[in-house]
């Protein structure tokens, strides 16, 4: 089955979807960073006692935050957060993540269940690897950084 | 003793190896633009860069002022390596204040995987998806910056071969 017939078909939930951080509003923007880099993510998801997403900060506020004013990272995450942030439900077609990294530019997007909560993210990479598991013989066999084929002179 | 010349010219059973050729037939436009089209068909301009002395505070405005993710590091036009956000938050955010005066050089990926603008555009889905980059850097054949690939690009080349 085609690629485009699939990624309109098929559910989020059959991306590999990963698990996020997800910190409370009052924890400090220092502490934020700590647990991002201990799990290599560029996001974190600020939620309430019920695990219901309150916004998401990512490292490009972050990047925006250190630019304007550095002593902000002693503040908590909660005062920083976007508000409205890139989600979709795990029974939206995958088309859906797509169309939000194009039109919205984002690189991470929350996965929701039918009652808000949070379930994973999803983004960038878990759509390549969906490419890439469709076309192995294209993509997996690739390799990169190998110079190109010198000019040959004759035969 | 045989003669060739008649040998050959009594042989009429020439036999092309490529006459059994069939084409690829691809089934989804969109393997068939990772098979055939080559990186330069995607969108890999504009893209932003810095030389490697560039302060880390200004390459920190850069991204910031640019609203972008990655700024390649040159010299000479020669790829030396890429500063990301994802530099930003591993090397950079905490440490803030005691380095953003050393050069960028010190805290930016050094000899990042990239791609030949010659390559196959699978290439670029390789490096994303194996390698686990977000930001391909372009090059020539002469190694010289051609562009970046970016994963807004990367929606875009799939959402315009889904189109067609």
């Amino acid at each position: 089955m085609a690629l485009q017939q699939n990624i309109a078909t098929e559910p989020v939930a059959r991306l590999d979807l990963r698990e996020p951080v997800l910190c409370g509003p009052a924890e400090s923007i220092r502490e934020v960073i700590v647990r991002m880099r201990e799990r290599k993510l560029g996001c974190v998801i600020v939620v309430d006692i019920d695990r219901k997403p309150l916004g998401m900060f990512t490292e490009g506020m972050l990047t925006q935050l250190l630019c304007g004013d550095p002593s902000a990272l002693d503040d908590a995450v909660g005062d920083h957060v976007a508000a409205q942030w890139p989600w979709v439900l795990d029974t939206d077609p995958i088309s859906l993540v797509l169309d939000a990294m194009h039109t919205k530019n984002v690189r991470f997007i929350g996965v929701v269940d039918d009652d808000g909560r949070i379930m994973g993210l999803t983004g960038q990479k878990g759509l390549m690897e969906y490419v890439a598991e469709h076309f192995p013989q294209q993509v997996m066999v690739q390799r990169v950084g190998s110079p190109p084929p010198a000019e040959r002179e004759g035969a | 003793m045989s003669d060739i010349r008649n040998s050959r010219a009594t042989s009429n059973e020439f036999q092309d190896p490529l006459e059994n050729y069939d084409p690829v037939d691809y089934d989804d436009p969109l393997e068939e633009a990772l098979a055939t089209q080559p990186v330069s068909a995607m969108q890999s301009t504009p893209y932003a860069s810095i030389s490697p002395d560039t302060s880390i505070r200004d390459a920190v405005r850069q991204l910031a002022g640019m609203h972008i993710a990655c700024l390649l590091v040159e010299k000479d036009q020669k790829l030396l390596g890429v500063f990301t956000d994802r530099n930003v938050l591993d090397r950079v955010a905490l440490e803030y204040d005691q380095i953003k005066d050393r050069p960028v050089s010190e805290v930016m990926t050094i000899d990042p995987v990239f791609v030949y603008n010659t390559d196959s555009s699978a290439a670029v889905f390789t490096v994303m998806a194996v390698h686990g980059f977000r930001h391909v850097p372009v090059l020539t054949s002469d190694k010289k910056i051609a562009g970046i690939a970016s994963p807004h690009r990367i929606s875009g080349f799939l959402r315009e071969h889904f189109r067609e």
